[in-house]
């Protein structure tokens, strides 16, 4: 160690914000490449003329989205498969939470093991036989079939993550709630609920985004645009024979954008929140 | 306390006033009876939409089965085909090539990144916010981007390899035999370092800075601080994040499908596009898919019970 202790540590220093303009970078690229395409006529995307920095930025490509294109469609079912399976798996999450952070009943451990059990199996294992039932109970091509199928990663896992917090809620709180006169029921609504709103707005977050980003049940479960989520409706526009970057790159940017947005503007408890669970590689 | 008295109750089915409670009510009220009730639509959940399905995938590896009709039993049928297609072997290759590499290389940039990002400087949070941002978007959109990126024609990288004359030709970096598993890698690695970072740098954080101080006056130089302290205090969080990364890594679909759907010649196929290809792509032989994915529950299964015990563990249950 020939180093001194300030000298090592201005090496560590400089190295780090070497290392961190290269990760910048590399984050950086593909969402330039996207947005700097979506901004582009076709003249500077193909061929010859293509270039690296739009020359003549154009909104046409988001213009071409929303007139030519089912995007609008894709948009609203994305929400609202979201939104519903996100207001049912809540519910579900809290009361399943609740029971098993609070209430004390046989069995208990053995719904925990399995809750977690459940959330780890991936969804390529079990798209196949699901693909089956949706089929005979006629819930292909809805999107309540789409909304019901996504509470199969969303209850398990959300769950989860309530349960940990539920548990981290003083019980003293809710006991001397219950001398005052609450019951189980009302003491998870007024006390436990409104003590554990981070976590609620965590557990929103995961499981909205979860259904937004959702694609192989989306892909697998829709035929037609009718229930198309985005998902599964802007991989489809690749499969068309004629491939159109521009207004693609233009549907993606703008896809992107609602799961960005919240998760810079949740970041803090989501980070937190993930170290709880564990979410997604 | 007095805010969440008898009076503020809006339930309508309880009147919370112990001695006039019906027995009805009270048995309603009881830990077990309620723990029931509230698990019961959870666990609704649980058996229709995983257990079911998954008891279902078991049955069909044993049949012939096409969508919208009755599986034929067909015995061991299915297996036996799949061990004597190559293809398979391939597949079994590739999936373990595919996960071992995804999985080690988001590791260690994830590592990296965090350990970058827990040193002081101006503006980290901004850093550290725009670094993760791969994590939050949907995984099909930065397949889109990426098969964009590696376009013959037009892409970024094709572009400007031209533009520096550093290549005469295009390369396909999608279609060549030898790059196609390369550059799909690259793209998981690209989208999931970011929850390594996460989960790396809260683990960073949770270090007591004392540890530090006391190895500095010990006259334990930097490399010395990060392999007897950081390194052995991460551990646990490296052995969770590995696994769920392994299960969900070799689990995805959407890379894979949308940047080559297998191609070229399977030389990218991993067993969830097998199983697609199998069950979805034209012929629909579901009990053929079913039996791919199966195939590789058992190596799943381990790594799933070995998490499972671990979360439960670090949550005290």
């Amino acid at each position: 160690m020939t180093l001194s202790m300030t000298a090592q540590r201005r090496t560590v220093k400089g190295i780090g914000n070497f290392l961190l303009l290269l990760m910048l970078l590399w984050t950086a690229i593909p969402f330039y490449w996207m947005v700097a395409t979506s901004l582009k006529r076709d003249k500077e995307i193909y061929g010859f003329e293509a270039t690296l920095v739009p020359q003549e930025p154009t909104l046409g490509n988001y213009t071409t989205v929303f007139r030519d294109t089912p995007y609008l469609l894709f948009l609203r079912n994305s929400i609202i498969v979201a939104v519903g399976s996100t207001v049912l798996s809540m519910i579900i999450a809290c009361l399943g939470a609740y029971a098993i952070a609070r209430l004390n009943f046989p069995g208990r451990a053995l719904l925990a093991r399995g809750l977690v059990f459940t959330y780890l199996v991936p969804t390529s294992l079990l798209f196949i036989p699901m693909f089956a039932m949706m089929s005979a109970l006629r819930l292909t091509d809805s999107l309540h079939g789409l909304t019901i199928a996504y509470l199969g990663f969303d209850v398990p896992f959300c769950t989860w993550l309530l349960m940990g917090y539920f548990k981290s809620v003083p019980v003293e709180l809710e006991e001397a709630a219950l001398v005052d006169g609450c019951n189980r029921v009302t003491a998870l609504i007024r006390i436990v609920l409104p003590l554990a709103l981070p976590a609620l707005v965590v557990v929103t977050f995961f499981s909205f985004t979860h259904a937004w980003n959702e694609f192989l049940y989306a892909h697998v479960f829709t035929s037609t645009n009718s229930a198309r989520t985005i998902t599964t409706g802007l991989a489809n526009f690749m499969s068309a024979d004629v491939f159109f970057w521009g207004p693609l790159m233009a549907s993606t940017v703008m896809s992107a954008l609602p799961p960005v947005i919240m998760f810079l503007v949740l970041q803090r408890w989501v980070v937190q929140g993930l170290t709880l669970g564990g979410v997604k590689g | 306390m007095a805010t969440y008295s008898t009076t503020g109750v809006s339930i309508p089915s309880s009147q919370p006033v112990g001695w006039r409670m019906s027995r009805l009510q009270r048995f309603l009220l009881r830990d077990s009876t309620l723990g029931y009730l509230f698990l019961f639509p959870a666990l609704f959940v649980i058996l229709g939409l995983v257990a079911y399905p998954f008891v279902n995938a078991i049955i069909m590896t044993f049949q012939a089965k096409t969508a919208g009709a009755p599986g034929r039993f067909i015995g061991l049928a299915n297996y036996a085909e799949l061990l004597g297609n190559p293809v398979f072997w391939r597949v079994i290759f590739n999936t373990l090539i595919y996960t071992a590499f995804g999985v080690g290389l988001k590791f260690f940039f994830g590592l990296g990144m965090a350990l970058v990002l827990n040193q002081e400087r101006r503006w980290n949070n901004m850093f550290r916010s725009f670094l993760l941002i791969p994590w939050a978007i949907p995984t099909v959109i930065s397949a889109l981007n990426w098969r964009w990126i590696y376009d013959d024609a037009s892409g970024l990288i094709n572009n400007v390899l031209v533009r520096l004359e550093l290549v005469d030709e295009t390369i396909s970096w999608l279609s060549d035999p030898h790059l196609a598993m390369l550059a799909v890698i690259v793209v998981v690695v690209w989208q999931g370092t970011p929850f390594f970072t996460m989960s790396f740098l809260a683990g960073l954080q949770a270090i007591p800075k004392e540890l530090y101080e006391a190895a500095e006056i010990d006259g334990a130089s930097v490399m010395q601080q990060f392999f007897y302290i950081t390194i052995p205090r991460l551990q646990p969080i490296f052995i969770t994040a590995i696994m769920l990364s392994a299960i969900l890594t070799s689990a995805s679909v959407q890379f894979v499908y949308i940047l080559t759907n297998g191609g070229p010649a399977d030389r990218t196929q991993i067993f969830p596009t097998m199983a697609y290809n199998l069950a979805l792509g034209g012929a629909q032989r579901l009990g053929m898919g079913a039996t791919v994915s199966l195939f590789f529950f058992p190596i799943l299964v381990i790594f799933i019970i070995f998490l499972t015990r671990r979360m439960l563990r670090e949550k005290g249950e």
